[in-house]
């Protein structure tokens, strides 16, 4: 219960004008800076850190947070709009939200992204609340092994239970797989399929290619059609209708679950979580045949995953001082030159400060919503700019993200050359997602893998001494088994394609 | 491709001949400061710093650009491909340059002498560490566990030929031990490593970690330098356990690709030498447990050969071992 005196102090201090007013300028530059592809959440907050260098520290922190909650946000914009995922976290909402936007139901997509970011956000902050320290130790157990058994168990779900072609969805993991062996080797350090190209040391960018395979491709197969809107249904609603909001509440609650547990394990990464409860809504449906051709539920699990994953990976930095992903990192170094160092003794030494910024959590995901949900209809409106104009204004948003990314020209080429992989991929109606989901857990299943074999000595018993690490093998196993054996009870679900 | 040769040839031009009035102009525009590590991390942080407090004395923006990967060998190609005008500068991180460079796998696109050390900002010792209520109380109980079950004890590094991975070859060396050497991506994967109890001991730099040893949650068993470091006045230094040999750091400055113009140089150095000096640097690197050590001219460019010179001893055993 003194948490929760503590808490009460700390929203009476967040909601003071000062601070209201750092969260607001937070949420909306994190919303600009997600809308812009290429300028990612790390990069953004990163670029962000001097303008609170005049705050004091809990002023610069709130702002800081609101930023990075915004621009987690603000990729879910273009998403659904021009097919471009403004961050990797909403490469799922491309999946179902494009699609809606095609149909008219732009504002409904935006609306329930807003919602299920809020709900997911706000939940996660109460269970932060609730279980950060016990939650936190439980997640140190979480070695290499384990890591590299969850990336493995991942992959097989997304894979196994998405695809109604499993050929054609293992041979776009392999090609994803292979895509992600290029650059350094993670552990002797030599170059593998550079071919001398000093450029691919560091691997192929992970926007640049989903730019490519999403946005460019996107504007190839409709510069075939002759269209004269990039959007050619008529604007059929501003926000969400009764109807779908029902739909959506089953999704929004998995989608909290799923992104929260994830989100505690440092790592993981905001994609794994947004696929994970995509293809879990996807399962759990009694009409997946809809998902991919845009199901509003589709895109609620994967924004309100998103959200629960952003605020529960607060829990690692807070309780541990562990940053789970770039932008934690980020955020991690501002704290540091503000004067505070996140850890076990935070919460014990600056508990004023620490219960500020969680009550400050919950303000941020307030305006979060008050300052999107008004501007839904904004951003739908976009969609009227005629295709000519539109086409070329997409493909220079693209071309510049691409570049702003590192400034680096062979981005652009990375970009455009994926670009004309993804038409043709999408002209023989090839999955698209397992290749992306295969690119980014790629290098991390390999590192850990490695990892796991130097600490082992190279022996592969680890596993077997494990149990966690053994449980989220046997899952694969046992999906993979139940497909083979039960083809029938499933045969629906198979139909269906994530794409 | 004829404008562009035109213009260069132009450029050239121009410069032999406003070549004495050349610093005079100088910084006309926006300097560019390349980062070869991620935003967020020590040598971030340290430029961010720098570039904030030297603006006011070049009289022009420094902007921080983060070019990461490959151990920082994308940052420091770049930086040695940049046009020597001056308007582009970039953090050397040693021995991390000399490692690339060493490494003939690496295939590195610059050498040596592809840099004009200018300043040098930081020198961050290294530091071993355990977790608070590891059984290793001294650097001697480890490296006896060490030689005693050889190969069983893990040692991890923050990547592969870093200054750390550097730092167990020369403590196998003085102690006669074997560790078993697991690679990981930065600090932050060592604290869970150690923390969760997959890795027995880290191997890291002062800065990273001398909160935590601070606060009892790991203990420090020894900084790898001749004396002790201000941060952590409890922690041994290797040369008073009578391992003189030990002696390891992460090094970073500012350089400027080869050719850049020597009163450009001399500019660039005034500024920020006198931004390292100034009291608000000081005030700023302590509270991010980052120690300044100023070094300029031949003192810097000295450093600088003689950390190749080791490297190469550490990389090329590193190499054998693969």
């Amino acid at each position: 219960m003194e948490a929760l005196g503590h808490l009460l102090h700390g929203f009476a201090a967040a909601l003071t004008p000062g601070y209201l007013l750092y969260a607001f300028v937070g949420c909306m530059l994190g919303t600009l800076i997600g809308v812009l592809p290429g300028l990612g959440p790390a990069a953004g907050t990163a670029i962000l850190i001097p303008l609170t260098f005049s705050l004091d520290a809990t002023g610069a922190i709130i702002m800081l947070c609101a930023i990075y909650y915004g621009a987690m946000y603000g990729g879910t914009i273009t998403s659904v709009l021009i097919n471009v995922p403004g961050e990797a976290a909403s490469v799922v909402t491309c999946i179902d939200g494009h699609q809606m936007a095609k149909q008219g139901r732009a504002g409904s997509a935006l609306g329930i992204a807003a919602i299920g970011s809020f709900v997911g956000g706000t939940l996660a902050t109460v269970a932060l609340v609730a279980v950060a320290m016990p939650l936190a130790s439980l997640a140190l157990k979480f070695g290499p092994a384990e890591f590299f058994a969850l990336m493995v168990a991942g992959l097989c779900l997304v894979v196994g239970l998405a695809g109604n072609n499993m050929l054609a969805a293992l041979l776009m993991t392999v090609i994803g797989l292979l895509f992600a062996m290029i650059g350094v080797d993670p552990v002797r350090g030599a170059p593998r399929f550079t071919f001398g190209v000093e450029e691919l040391y560091d691997g192929i960018g992970f926007v640049p290619v989903v730019m490519g395979l999403f946005g460019v491709a996107e504007l190839l197969l409709a510069a075939e059609k002759r269209q004269t809107h990039m959007v050619e249904a008529e604007l059929k609603s501003w926000m969400p209708t009764g109807a779908e909001c029902r739909q959506s509440v089953g999704a929004i609650g998995r989608g909290t679950v799923v992104g929260f547990v994830l989100g505690l394990i440092p790592g993981v990464g905001a994609i794994v979580p947004t696929f994970m409860a995509y293809v879990l809504e996807k399962r759990v449906s009694k009409t997946p045949e809809r998902f991919g051709k845009g199901a509003i539920e589709g895109v609620a699990s994967a924004e309100t995953a998103n959200n629960a994953y952003a605020n529960a990976s607060m829990v690692p930095l807070l309780a541990l001082g562990i940053p789970s992903s770039p932008t934690i990192a980020v955020l991690m170094g501002a704290f540091i030159v503000n004067g505070i160092t996140p850890g076990p003794f935070l919460f014990k030494e600056q508990p004023e400060l620490v219960w500020t910024v969680i009550a400050s959590f919950f303000v941020g995901n307030v305006l979060l919503l008050i300052l999107n949900l008004p501007l839904v209809g904004l951003w739908a409106k976009l969609l009227k700019i005629p295709f000519s104009y539109m086409c070329a204004g997409v493909l220079i948003f693209c071309v510049i993200g691409a570049y702003g990314l590192k400034q680096s020209l062979f981005d652009v080429w990375v970009m455009l050359g994926f670009g004309i992989l993804g038409y043709l991929l999408r002209k023989l109606d090839f999955p698209i997602a397992p290749a992306i989901l295969a690119l980014i857990l790629g290098p991390m299943m390999e590192k850990s893998l490695r990892t796991t074999l130097e600490i082992s000595g190279g022996s592969f018993a680890i596993f077997l001494d494990r149990p966690v690490a053994l449980g989220l093998l046997a899952v694969p196993v046992i999906v993979i088994g139940f497909l083979l054996f039960k083809p029938r009870s499933l045969a629906p679900l198979r139909e269906s394609d994530i794409e | 491709m004829t404008i562009r040769r035109r213009t260069l040839l132009a450029a050239t031009a121009a410069a032999a001949v406003a070549s004495p009035a050349l610093a005079q102009n100088y910084p006309r525009r926006a300097v560019q400061l390349i980062v070869a590590f991620p935003p967020g991390g020590s040598t971030d942080v340290g430029a961010r710093i720098l570039a904030a407090a030297a603006e006011k004395d070049l009289g022009q923006t420094i902007t921080v650009v983060n070019k990461a990967g490959a151990g920082g060998q994308i940052g420091f190609t770049e930086v040695a491909r940049a046009r020597p005008d001056g308007y582009t500068l970039g953090f050397l991180n040693l021995p991390a340059v000399n490692t690339i460079i060493l490494d003939p796998e690496r295939k590195a696109a610059f050498n040596v002498d592809s840099f004009i050390p200018i300043v040098n900002q930081v020198l961050d010792p290294g530091l071993i560490w355990v977790k608070g209520d590891s059984p290793y109380k001294t650097l001697a109980d480890l490296t006896e566990a060490a030689r005693k079950t050889p190969g069983k004890i893990s040692a991890c590094t923050t990547g592969i030929l870093s200054d750390d991975h550097l730092a167990i070859l020369m403590v196998q060396e003085a102690a006669k031990c074997e560790f078993r050497i697991v690679h990981f991506d930065g600090g932050a994967q060592q604290i869970t490593g150690v923390l969760g109890g997959h890795v027995d001991c880290a191997f890291d730099n002062v800065g990273g970690v001398f909160k935590r040893v601070q606060s009892g949650e790991v203990r420090g068993l020894a900084v790898t330098d001749s004396e002790r470091s201000k941060f952590l006045p409890n922690v041994p230094c290797t040369k008073e356990l009578g391992m003189p040999t030990i002696i390891s750091s992460s090094t970073r400055g500012v350089g400027a690709p080869r050719g850049t113009p020597a009163d450009i140089v001399k500019v660039i150095e005034t500024a920020l030498l006198k931004a390292i000096k100034s009291p608000e640097m000081q005030q700023k690197m302590d509270a991010v447990g980052l120690a300044l050590k100023p070094m300029v001219g031949a003192e810097y460019a000295k450093y600088y050969a003689d950390t190749q010179a080791q490297a190469k001893k550490y990389t090329e055993w590193a190499l054998k071992m693969r």
